[in-house]
């Protein structure tokens, strides 16, 4: 469980990664370092020591800088800080809702060859594609 | 994962038949022989994996594929998986050890062989012939059609004809749809990609509700995994099942048969079940493994390997991924992944393009917004973070999809697995080390394939295309290092899979496949292990045991 100390500098450090832009929200704005962030952890226990060390990286430190920095010379640390802070963004359902994906939910399908049966017609004309058996 | 292991504890002394392995083709070999009243006992060294675990269906997916459900066991580090030694291998393999093995996690692309894949050397000077036909294999390629409940459409130009699908295909999707309109423009094979996976109920089976997860497990269970196709019948039949039993030596009597194989249970103590006849199942990698383990006075460099072919001629199937991004919405997270097409364009030889043999394309769906890949580390930040976090989002989910090109692999001598010197599990069983380098043909094939896909995305009418030549996360399929043939000189098994140096010991899991075809092997697998299975059944009364 990140402290509030730590909370503040990952905060920063999520912001850089995911600003408020393209009509999104920031990774604060969404929530994550106050709330999906402990639920990613929960899924995702072995990031946490990569995030601390990015965190550790980030403190007292300009977050761009810190990021830089991490990518060029602590890759195990920069991946944790990727992946779980892009994770914990995702499981938001209000940005899931506004990046249009429903997530993993059912969706059975019905049969579609009646859209490309005469598509494939094109295919089989065009005869075998196999070689036969030598006997 | 669940602890479910149950000892049966009223296990025969001496079991008929020991299969050790409950993966694709030890579940074959344990129901067939079952049904026809041999007493079976399976060693199987993972756990059943109830549905309920599977992450398909539940919002951490994306996060939690990347760890615990990914195929890789050196990268998931579950208590059933072992460690194997990767250092000196372009490719990493992939497996999944539990109750229906590597068909919890597979793709369940059911893909025949072709007739040449049987005929190599014949047809194409290289490599080797199988020991029978395309034809021989069929009414066993039928049968397991039925009892997977495989979705597909007959009459697909690029296989021989013969009896259809239990099941109509799988929606292809607007994925689908944009990429056989590429196909067709170019003028090249396509046909709705055939999958063990439920397009209508089955059975006990629902219909597949496109999670798109295929390859982390079936929430749904319309995936076909064995654990669902086979055991509930084989354990009804009489089949004794022993979970979290890790085999760590095959041994032999003073005649040198097979006589049993020594395991040890989750609580760390060891036993020795003893049997008439041995069946091995466990993988290119694991059978290889446990051959090498057993070694002996009579067999000092290994059980069956009088060859040296133990372990030799791993064949793993190189893959390259071709992405496509496109300004339609396609809602390509859609399953099946499975896959949504495949193309056999280019799998036959043509020695004008350089090479010998081709490849299998199958068209995937794309995932969610996570992605399979890392934190994109390495590259400039701004490229997959900042205001571009939001652009690549907005660009590539539900607009992409992929041509996966899986590359028929030669067999190699050099290729191999061997005993790891160091490495240990957690049992204290020395590891397997994996020796493996691409070819030259595979290089050139894979070049070729990739560029021709990019042509096929193009012609669909992609905005952005992306290529990864070789995925090192791609040894899905473990083949070749127990090889089957006619020669005792020169193969480990006969074509019924019983070892030549060892009358009483079969192998029949992809270990013994003289070549590996260009398409997903499972099919094979388990058509192949059905037959050999049959054969042993059929012939059990005057099979010579070690009791």
């Amino acid at each position: 469980m990140l402290t509030d100390k730590q909370r503040m500098i990952y905060a920063e450090m999520a912001d850089f990664l995911i600003p408020d832009a393209e009509g999104m929200p920031s990774a604060s704005q969404a929530e994550v370092p106050t709330k999906w962030i402990d639920q990613a952890l929960h899924f995702r226990p072995d990031l946490e020591v990569g995030l601390l060390r990015a965190i550790e990286a980030g403190t007292d430190a300009d977050p761009a800088a810190a990021i830089e920095d991490l990518n060029a010379n602590d890759m195990e640390a920069f991946d944790a800080l990727g992946v779980i802070t892009s994770g914990a963004y995702f499981l938001n359902p209000i940005v899931k809702e506004l990046i249009g994906y429903p997530g993993q939910v059912p969706m059975p399908g019905t049969d579609d060859v009646d859209s490309y049966i005469e598509m494939l017609s094109d295919v089989v004309d065009r005869g075998p594609v196999y070689r036969p058996t030598i006997h | 994962m669940t602890n479910l292991h149950l000892v049966n504890r009223s296990l025969p002394e001496v079991a008929e038949v020991l299969v050790v392995g409950a993966g694709a083709s030890g579940s074959v070999a344990v129901l067939e022989l079952a049904k026809n009243g041999v007493g079976v006992v399976c060693l199987e060294q993972g756990d059943w994996t109830p549905a309920s675990e599977f992450a398909g269906d539940k919002p951490e997916w994306e996060l939690v594929k990347q760890k615990q459900w990914h195929p890789n066991p050196n990268v998931r580090q579950n208590p059933a998986d072992y460690p194997i030694n990767t250092t000196e291998s372009d490719v990493n393999p992939l497996m999944f050890n539990a109750v229906g093995g590597s068909t919890i996690l597979y793709a369940a692309h059911w893909c025949r062989f072709l007739p040449s894949d049987f005929q190599v050397k014949t047809m194409d000077g290289v490599a080797d012939d199988w020991p029978f036909t395309y034809e021989d294999l069929v009414p066993y390629y039928e049968e397991m059609d039925r009892v997977m409940g495989t979705s597909g459409l007959g009459d697909d130009p690029a296989y021989p004809a013969g009896e259809g699908f239990p099941l109509p295909p799988l929606p292809i999707g607007k994925a689908g749809l944009k990429a056989a309109t590429g196909m067709n423009k170019l003028g090249w094979h396509w046909w709705p990609g055939p999958n063990a996976i439920a397009s209508k109920k089955y059975g006990d089976r629902p219909q597949c509700l496109r999670y798109g997860a295929c390859l982390t497990g079936c929430p749904a269970g319309a995936k076909a995994s064995t654990d669902l196709t086979h055991w509930p019948e084989a354990l009804e039949a009489g089949a004794q099942l022993v979970t979290g039993a890790r085999v760590r030596e095959i041994t032999v009597d003073e005649n040198g048969l097979a006589n049993g194989a020594i395991y040890i249970d989750r609580d760390g103590v060891e036993h020795h079940q003893k049997a008439g006849i041995v069946i091995l199942a466990g993988n290119g990698v694991g059978t290889a493994r446990l051959l090498l383990l057993s070694k002996s006075e009579k067999f000092p460099n290994g059980l069956a390997n009088s060859t040296d072919l133990v372990g030799r001629r791993l064949m793993m199937h190189p893959y390259a991924a071709v992405v496509g991004t496109y300004e339609d919405e396609l809602e390509s997270w859609l399953g099946p992944a499975g896959q949504l097409l495949q193309s056999m364009e280019f799998y036959e030889t043509d020695k004008s393009r350089g090479f010998v043999r081709g490849a299998k394309w199958n068209l995937m769906p794309s995932g969610g917004p996570l992605g399979m890949r890392s934190g994109y580390g390495g590259r400039p930040v701004e490229e997959s973070f900042g205001v571009n976090f939001h652009r690549n989002v907005k660009q590539v989910l539900g607009r992409s999809f992929e041509w996966g090109i899986i590359a028929e692999d030669l067999p190699d001598n050099s290729n191999r697995v061997i005993l790891d010197p160091d490495l240990k599990d957690s049992d204290g069983i020395p590891a397997p080390k994996l020796e493996y380098k691409s070819s030259e043909n595979t290089s050139k094939l894979i070049d070729f394939n990739v560029a021709r896909a990019i042509e096929a995305h193009e012609a669909a009418g992609a905005t952005s295309i992306s290529s990864t030549t070789l995925m090192r996360d791609c040894g899905w399929h473990l083949l070749g290092t127990a090889k089957m043939g006619n020669d005792p000189a020169d193969s480990v098994v006969d074509q019924w899979g019983r070892a030549h140096d060892v009358p009483n010991l079969f192998i029949i899991d992809g270990s013994v496949f003289p070549t590996s075809s260009g398409v997903n092997p499972t099919a094979t697998i388990m058509a192949n292990a059905l037959r050999s299975a049959r054969h042993l059944a059929q012939n059990i009364a005057t099979q010579v045991t070690s009791a």
